[in-house]
């Protein structure tokens, strides 16, 4: 049981769609590169990506895959449309400043390859959970590169200024943002190593003898 | 201690002397700021190289003070007067994400310092290519003061040269700290390809590319061939990391054509867009090309090992062939099948 509870709060730290799979990467590294982006970018994923998710859920399946994927885009272009308008409301310029990648978010993999292969193939209460949990671990990366490269390549935090007197202008520049994503990726895969190989210490030492 | 692993800490050893050589003639044109931007280097360096084998698990070994030489280059490619933080980062930059995140020294795709040159060139641009004019001599806290543009931005844009032959030589120009000593790199340029320490065949390729396309489509009417080699770094680059043995291919033929390459795409770089110290970039860029001949070599190798064990499993099993010379004939036909 408790196996099962981590699989679907996994999406978040254990299978992090972006630092595990390596999905929907390319907003991150192109875009990421300020709170304001991310913060954008966060929003339009999230509210395209759990829609469009939950609108497609209820396709049948009967239907055959090549049908299926084509009828989960077009419903995540429908979901774009009023997203896009409400970004304009409520994160004005960010649309502009985000160019071609707000209307990919439209077609990411999470919603058109993975809820697929994964998420359908639950129960709907377990979808819905494991669904917010890979949203949410988009957006913990999503806000943690764009505060990290804004940061250190402009420094400020949300637009203002704070003390770094060397800035890493670099950082900014979809190479900087490929190399730290990069090494994040490497700091995470790090992290989760040593935290499952821990565990298995930990259920190795166990004593399991009656005594 | 193994014959590789001996032979790789003298090629240190003697890269180190010659960098040596080069950051006393920068301290001579400059003062003793550039040495104490390349004793940072070489601190900053080490530290970050025992941090990073440390997380990797790895002991520090001789063979890891190979970073103190790339260090040392990144101090030699950038103005006397720079700021220490940048460097510091430079050297940073250059252990973890150009070198250990590839796997470490036995793993090196690109020169650390050409990656970390282009990593400040995108970030510090400004403060990357303004130089001090030779002999004025800033202090080792004191901030630079009338610095100018490089000889080679001058001679990229206007294609005119304000020195004479003998300051060229001399390295009397603005440029950067090490780059400029031309007489003390052709020097070095010498004593490390007698002594095997770096790639003859990608040191003569870029030269003879350079020249070349120098010949061919000179930089201004009045232009010398010789000018296309003391600007831009070419002889810097071409001994220090084109000619690099980690990276150039093994067969000097394959290294003659990787820097004949390099040498060509930069030429044509400066002349058409005049972006100074081309040649740096064009050999991070040319990292692929590298790489698809040392697999090539490798290929070539496994399969040269491969034929020579069948044509020695073949002649030993075939009596017929009684002379030696006849023996070697067989070898030469398999090998060639």
């Amino acid at each position: 049981m408790n196996k099962k509870k981590s699989s679907i709060f996994s999406g978040m730290l254990g299978n992090n769609i972006v630092l595990s799979s390596l999905m929907v990467v390319s907003p991150v590294i192109i875009c990421g590169d300020t709170l304001k982006n991310a913060a954008a970018l966060v929003y339009a994923f999230s509210a395209i990506t759990f829609l469009s998710v939950m609108i497609s859920s209820f396709v049948p399946t009967k239907l055959s895959y090549t049908v299926k994927i084509i009828i989960y885009a077009i419903i995540s272009s429908f979901v774009y449309i009023p997203v896009k308008l409400a970004a304009q409301e409520f994160f004005p310029g960010a649309v502009e400043r985000i160019g071609i990648y707000f209307p990919l978010l439209a077609v990411n993999s999470l919603i058109i390859f993975r809820s697929e292969a994964e998420l359908y193939k639950l129960p709907k209460d377990h979808m819905i959970v494991k669904l917010i949990f890979y949203i949410l671990g988009f957006d913990a990366v999503m806000i943690a590169t764009g505060f990290v490269r804004e940061l250190f390549a402009y420094g400020t935090i949300n637009g203002r200024i704070v003390d770094v007197n060397t800035p890493v202008i670099g950082l900014a520049q979809p190479f900087g943002g490929f190399i730290f994503l990069g090494l994040f990726c490497g700091l995470y895969r790090c992290i989760r190593s040593a935290v499952i190989n821990k565990k298995e210490d930990i259920r190795s030492d166990a004593d399991v003898s009656c005594k | 201690m193994t014959k590789t692993a001996r032979k790789e800490r003298f090629i240190w050893l003697d890269i180190m002397i010659t960098l040596v050589a080069l950051e006393l003639m920068s301290c001579f044109y400059y003062g003793m700021r550039s040495a104490v931007l390349g004793g940072i280097c070489i601190v900053v360096s080490l530290i970050t190289e025992m941090i990073c084998l440390r997380l990797m698990s790895r002991r520090f070994t001789a063979d890891d003070l190979t970073c103190t030489s790339d260090a040392l280059i990144i101090a030699l490619i950038m103005p006397a007067t720079m700021d220490y933080k940048i460097v510091a980062i430079a050297c940073i930059f250059a252990v973890v994400a150009a070198k250990n995140v590839f796997g470490g020294r036995k793993n090196i795709i690109f020169s650390p310092a050409a990656a970390a040159y282009i990593f400040v060139l995108t970030s510090w641009e400004k403060m990357l290519l303004l130089y001090p004019e030779p002999h004025a001599k800033t202090g080792i806290f004191d901030e630079p003061e009338g610095l100018v543009n490089s000889v080679s931005y001058v001679y990229n844009t206007t294609g005119k040269m304000n020195h004479t032959d003998f300051e060229l030589l001399m390295g009397n120009f603005s440029g950067p700290a090490g780059s400029v000593s031309i007489l003390m790199l052709l020097i070095a340029a010498v004593m490390l390809i007698l002594r095997k320490d770096i790639s003859a065949g990608a040191f003569m390729g870029t030269i003879i590319g350079t020249a070349f396309l120098s010949y061919i489509v000179p930089a201004s009417p009045t232009a010398k061939i010789g000018y296309n080699f003391v600007t831009n770094m070419v002889i810097f680059a071409a001994v220090y990391i084109i000619s690099d043995r980690r990276i150039a291919p093994k067969r000097q033929y394959y290294a003659f054509f990787y820097g004949l390459f390099i040498a060509v795409f930069s030429y044509v770089i400066v002349i058409t867009t005049g972006k100074e110290n081309a040649i740096v970039i064009v050999s991070v860029l040319f990292t692929p090309v590298s790489l698809g001949i040392k697999n090539l070599e490798k290929k070539i190798d496994l399969a040269r090992s491969e034929a020579s064990e069948y044509a020695t499993v073949n002649i030993s099993t075939d009596a017929k062939y009684d002379d030696e010379s006849e023996i070697v004939e067989k070898m030469e036909d398999i090998s060639h099948e």
